[in-house]
């Protein structure tokens, strides 16, 4: 072979390859990547700053119905309702209070109406030093027994805020104890997590483990 | 080669016959076919830099006038992209101001509100996902990250057996990531938040490589937020629209904190379990934290990075 015909042959098989890559790359072979599903959109719920109960100084200012802190519709005002307690000693709730859960205290401890309500005037709480509280200044019945978390509540260290961390510009808003807390049942509750990452692969070939639903 | 050499034929070594000339070329026309072929996708880039952006100055040499003009011109560009005029500004740190957060892990339920509402906040793309937080499941009584797990999908939370750790960027004294930043395009401020300035980043993602946490996201494509999600209330280093090719950070939420308001983290948190302040004011919360509680941690400390977040139990 002369070197003529081999720097032919060279050439020629340039020309095959770089047609072969020509088209590759015009066909985009090998570029296509397999379809990922779309992440639909997060549901508007997870965004919703509201707290998970209504304080009662909440439905003051809102104007809400308050007949359920209305005693005295129903109760006598000079009959204190009487207290009935199961064979293990766990109270009975009456059934004209359906919404009422008792749970307060591990083990069932604080099992008593009168621990925080008072007895004689049924819209006024008292705690156990004897004073008189009103259903807004409910924090402080709290703090009678929760010390610490008082403490910490006190200092914006417990519980939610929201506003302004610098207070020369605006206001904090802060949150009483049964913003989160039922006080007849105070865990704070479990809830649905909102949706987890959608990795950029296909989920099971995704990098790290699986779990649960997704 | 078996043509005699004529008289004006070029030296040896170099003759160009008419039939190799041909050759050479139907070759280097099919290579440029080639290149030309593979150069394909950048016909769908269709986000190529205006004048004004491509002339832009550096953040820190911009004089106001500078600055105006830029915001005018990212005002006209959201509005072009999205149809709604945003409200973008260039807010500075205040004076005598230092930021810290501090995430009780007691009360974290693992609910993931906090992703999603800095999502909503920050104008974070929605496909593919890019999200600042990243909430780690980890079991009771150890503080293993190897046995952490951010894919688990429960019917409720919290689970038993487990406690939630929520990662974002943990704004460090001593930032790994601003160090190798060939381009200066990120920077720590007096306040303390680590920023970048998208229209400087050249998406080279050393800093995502630096970061121990994991806090950097990068845009891989074009970011899509859906116009009714749009946040229009936007500032230059915080969270107006980015590029495809930047990244991208948590910056304690500039365009609220330097105005004096609360993260959008805290504000949707719905166990109270986030807290943030001045660190520099005795009387905040986080200073409160960090003088009383007793237990609180770092992450990955022995890294030397000496982040701002602070992560606490209830004792």
């Amino acid at each position: 072979m002369t070197a003529n015909a081999k720097t032919g042959s060279v050439l020629a098989v340039l020309c095959a390859a770089f047609s072969a890559l020509t088209l590759g790359f015009l066909s985009d072979s090998g570029g296509t990547r397999p379809a990922r599903p779309a992440i639909p959109l997060v549901d508007t719920n997870f965004l919703d700053r509201a707290t998970t109960r209504k304080s009662y100084a909440d439905l003051v200012r809102a104007g809400d119905d308050l007949s359920d802190f209305d005693c005295y519709a129903c109760h006598d005002k000079k009959k204190p309702p009487p207290l009935r307690l199961d064979t293990n000693g766990n109270i009975i709730v009456a059934k004209e209070h359906p919404d009422i859960v008792m749970g307060h205290g591990q083990h069932g401890r604080n099992n008593n109406c009168f621990n925080c309500h008072n007895e004689t005037n049924l819209v006024l709480l008292q705690p156990r030093d004897g004073r008189e509280l009103k259903f807004e200044d409910s924090p402080k019945l709290c703090g009678s027994c929760h010390g610490p978390t008082y403490r910490d509540w006190e200092a914006g260290a417990h519980g939610r805020t929201s506003g302004y961390w610098d207070r020369s510009k605006g206001p904090i808003e802060r949150k009483a104890c049964v913003n989160c807390h039922n006080p007849h049942s105070p865990r704070f509750p479990s809830r649905k997590p909102a949706p987890g990452p959608h990795p950029l692969r296909e989920i099971g070939v995704a990098a790290g483990p699986q779990t649960g639903q997704e | 080669m078996d043509k005699p050499p004529t008289m004006n034929a070029a030296p040896p070594g170099s003759e160009m016959g008419r039939r190799s000339f041909l050759r050479t070329s139907a070759v280097l026309a099919t290579g440029l076919a080639a290149l030309a072929a593979s150069l394909k996708p950048l016909l769908e880039m269709n986000d190529f830099p205006t004048m004004e952006r491509f002339l832009q100055k550096y953040y820190k040499e911009m004089t106001p006038q500078d600055m105006a003009k830029v915001l005018k011109r990212i005002e006209n560009e959201v509005e072009q992209q999205y149809g709604l005029r945003p409200h973008v500004r260039d807010l500075k740190p205040l004076d005598g101001v230092e930021y810290v957060y501090c995430l009780n892990l007691t009360r974290c339920i693992g609910c993931r509100k906090c992703v999603h509402a800095c999502v909503a906040e920050n104008n974070e793309s929605r496909d593919p996902e890019i999200q600042y937080i990243r909430v780690l499941r980890l079991p009771d009584g150890s503080l293993d990250i190897d046995k952490a797990e951010h894919f688990y999908a429960p019917d409720s939370v919290p689970e038993k057996g487990f406690f939630y750790m929520p990662v974002q960027c943990q704004q460090c004294k001593n930032p790994p990531c601003v160090k190798v930043c060939p381009v200066h395009a990120t920077w720590q401020e007096t306040d303390g938040i680590t920023v970048i300035d998208y229209d400087w980043c050249i998406g080279c993602r050393y800093c995502e490589a630096a970061c121990p946490y994991w806090a950097r996201r990068f845009n891989f494509t074009k970011p899509s937020i859906p116009k009714e999600r749009l946040n229009p209330d936007m500032s230059y280093l915080g969270n107006r629209p980015r590029r495809q090719g930047v990244m991208e950070k948590c910056h304690f939420c500039i365009q609220r904190t330097r105005v004096g308001r609360y993260p959008a983290c805290l504000e949707v948190c719905p166990a109270g379990a986030r807290k943030f302040g001045n660190i520099l004011d005795p009387n905040s919360e986080v200073s409160y934290i960090l003088r009383s509680k007793r237990v609180f941690i770092q992450l990955k400390e022995e890294m030397g990075t000496s982040p701002r977040f602070f992560y606490y139990f209830d004792v």
